[in-house]
């Protein structure tokens, strides 16, 4: 039984420029898919990965009849329902309970489904007593928490899932992910778009890799996450369009920073809990006598993750003497999570903490899967029968 | 359930098919509309008040300047009645269209998010107008007690007349809301369509003083003979001007599917440009 079938689906969007007389005029056609078959067998969870503007949210969009397509056809089986952007469709004037009712309905429920899971939607919220509160006075994460409780409460054949899991805090999220996993295992058929490799990794059953509109790679989890990275390689040499250098008192300039492996060759990343050697190449003007140097690890969406610093390491006083320099930072295992990291440099003044020169976003770090990892990182770990050692070290004092 | 997505150009006509998508959401439009009027009324200190206050103020007004100033006959009536009767109408019709036109604008966030049929945003609207007319019957009741008028069964004819005056007005939102997805110069231009479009319905003035042969152009105004037969039928007098009537059925029973055509065409890529 095949619930989605994609025919040579394309997505024209027109590109209009507004005249200074007449209105708007065409200038030119920007194909966001093009030319996409593929098909999703019942109870499948099929993953869709690829660079923005890739074409992904635009399959989304045509699954969910937001927007029609320029050609092909879709044909779905069963009753949709997209977990969207939580909480859109919320009225702020409204309570909380009444917003339950409108959202559930913007989202395709009946109000007398909606009334049966009332209490499970509630509960699943954790708003409490404010379900009789105006939503406008909610915090932000009462908010979330109660958009996706009714998105998640959903009865549906298929569910379109999109980014919805980056929102929330931690403990949010992995009721978003058992959620998830419950619907999986009760043979709802699923197409997840995401960013988060991980979260692909682990949630689906076979992925797709989109780029500029067209299928790049279809497969298991694993070789289309390698095929995206090599894929990213190649589109960029691992480098960002949008290249940022900030240049601070101007003494020293940070060159490149690449990653290598223990051989001392260049790589794109590594594995989660593998080794990492990250090199910056600095290039002095002028001596500074009290220095440290820094690398930083961001997520997609900017959030710092980690940070390696030289004065972390021995704490002593780093002296850069003219010329060019270059630094490496040892990782044995690194504990990030699979997916594609942005990294940031800067040298500093230890004594001021004025940035001397400010490096980011020009590189990417590839994390392939590797070791198994449940929360937000790896940290590396070893274990033993603890009544046994007690024992022995007892018997050992007498 | 088999649903099958294809490119909008072959969705031309399919009205059946548009309207059983449309029942198959009728809880959203309930809840939506039931909201719709909640919220309203949510914030204002007087309530339900503003229902009945809008067009009572506006009769006020008209009387003083058209009757007592301006001197415009109302066929033997009282003029607030005869501005009443007209101004109920005319009141569901403008709100309708102006909330309506700026519907699917003012919901961005929820069309290029989620779907559903986009008509059920203008329809909201104008169930939430047909609340604020209801309201105003209750006042006119009073009104008509006021003047010591009987109410008789004659008033009944208010309810197909109602019928046709939400087809029209749905048939005006629907076509204004899709150009103001695309031309917001729409929403800017509106106060002044609608002001002008009073002026030229029987508003402030009987149907029988429009030169007789202006009477052709001025009848293909549906609303022309929407607020004639409102007015007849509002004051309990037989029809007086059936022919005006007739053309306003014509008018409103072409052009709402080709109107619901129009707009659902426009649906299919209206998250594109909205």
């Amino acid at each position: 039984m095949i619930d989605i079938r994609f025919e040579d689906v394309s997505k024209r969007y027109r590109i209009r420029r507004p005249e200074v007389r007449g209105g708007a005029r065409v200038t030119g056609d920007f194909w966001a898919v093009r030319d996409v078959t593929f098909d999703v067998p019942r109870g499948e969870t099929l993953g869709i990965i690829g660079p923005n503007g890739a074409g992904k949210s635009t399959v989304l969009k045509l699954l969910s009849r937001i927007t029609a397509p320029t050609r092909g056809t879709i044909t779905l089986h069963g009753r949709v329902a997209a977990l969207i952007e939580v909480g859109s469709g919320f009225h702020p004037e409204l309570t909380g309970l009444e917003n339950v009712f409108l959202s559930g309905s913007i989202l395709g429920m009946k109000r007398r489904e909606i009334a049966a899971k009332l209490d499970r939607i509630i509960e699943f919220s954790g708003v409490g007593s404010f379900v009789d509160v105006p939503v406008k006075w909610y915090s932000s994460g009462m908010y979330v928490r109660l958009g996706f409780s009714i998105a998640a409460h959903l009865e549906a054949d298929i569910l379109l899932v999109d980014e919805v899991l980056a929102v929330g805090d931690a403990a949010f999220q992995l009721q978003c992910y058992e959620r998830i996993g419950e619907l999986r295992r009760s043979g709802t058929t699923m197409l997840f778009i995401s960013h988060d490799l991980a979260s692909v990794d682990r949630l689906c059953d076979r992925v797709l890799l989109m780029n500029a509109g067209t299928l790049a790679a279809v497969g298991s989890p694993r070789d289309v996450i390698r095929a995206y990275e090599s894929l990213s390689d190649d589109n960029s040499a691992g480098r960002l369009a949008d290249a940022a250098h900030i240049t601070g008192t101007g003494a020293a300039r940070i060159l490149d920073v690449t990653f290598r492996d223990e051989c001392g060759r260049e790589v794109p990343g590594t594995t989660t809990g593998g080794p990492l050697c990250t090199r910056v190449d600095v290039d002095v003007l002028t001596p500074i006598v009290d220095a440290v140097v820094e690398v930083f690890y961001y997520s997609r969406d900017g959030r710092t993750l980690h940070c390696q610093q030289t004065t972390a390491l021995g704490g002593e006083m780093l002296s850069l003497w003219a010329g060019r320099r270059s630094l490496e930072f040892t990782c044995p295992e690194m504990g990030l999570q699979p997916g594609v990291y942005a990294i940031g440099a800067c040298v500093r003044d230890a004594s001021s903490a004025a940035a001397i020169d400010w490096w980011y976003g020009t590189r990417l770090l590839m994390i392939e899967p590797g070791k198994n990892v449940r929360g937000y990182f790896y940290a590396p770990h070893t274990w033993r029968w603890a009544d046994v050692a007690e024992r022995q070290r007892h018997s050992a004092d007498v | 359930m088999q649903v099958v997505i294809r490119p909008a150009s072959r969705g031309w006509v399919r009205l059946d098919q548009h309207l059983r998508t449309l029942t198959a959401f009728a809880d959203l439009l309930y809840t939506l509309s039931l909201h719709r009027i909640s919220v309203r009324y949510k914030q204002t200190v007087a309530g339900v008040l503003w229902a009945v206050l809008q067009p009572l103020l506006m009769m006020v007004i008209f009387t003083v300047v058209f009757s007592r100033l301006a001197r415009i006959p109302s066929e033997g009536v009282p003029y607030a009645l005869f501005a009443y009767t007209a101004l109920l109408p005319w009141t569901l019709f403008s709100t309708a269209i102006t909330n309506g036109t700026n519907s699917l604008v003012s919901h961005t966030q929820l069309i290029t998010k989620v779907y559903f049929p986009r008509e059920i945003l203008p329809l909201t609207y104008l169930v939430a107008a047909m609340f604020d007319f209801a309201m105003g019957l209750v006042v006119f009741a009073a009104l008509i007690g006021w003047y010591g008028i009987a109410i008789t069964a004659h008033l009944l004819a208010v309810l197909p007349l109602l019928l046709l005056l939400c087809a029209w007005a749905l048939t005006v939102m629907l076509v204004l809301a899709v150009l103001q997805v695309r031309f917001r110069d729409v929403g800017v231009a509106l106060p002044v369509l609608v002001q002008l479009w009073m002026f030229a319905s029987p508003v402030i003035y009987p149907l029988s003083v429009v030169p007789a042969r202006w009477r052709w152009w001025y009848d293909l105004n549906p609303m022309a003979g929407i607020i004639g037969a409102f007015r007849d039928a509002l004051l309990q007098r037989p029809l007086s001007d059936a022919a005006a009537l007739d053309v306003a059925i014509a008018v409103t029973a072409i052009a709402l599917p080709v109107a619901y055509a129009f707009f659902k065409r426009a649906e299919a890529t209206m998250a594109d440009v909205i």
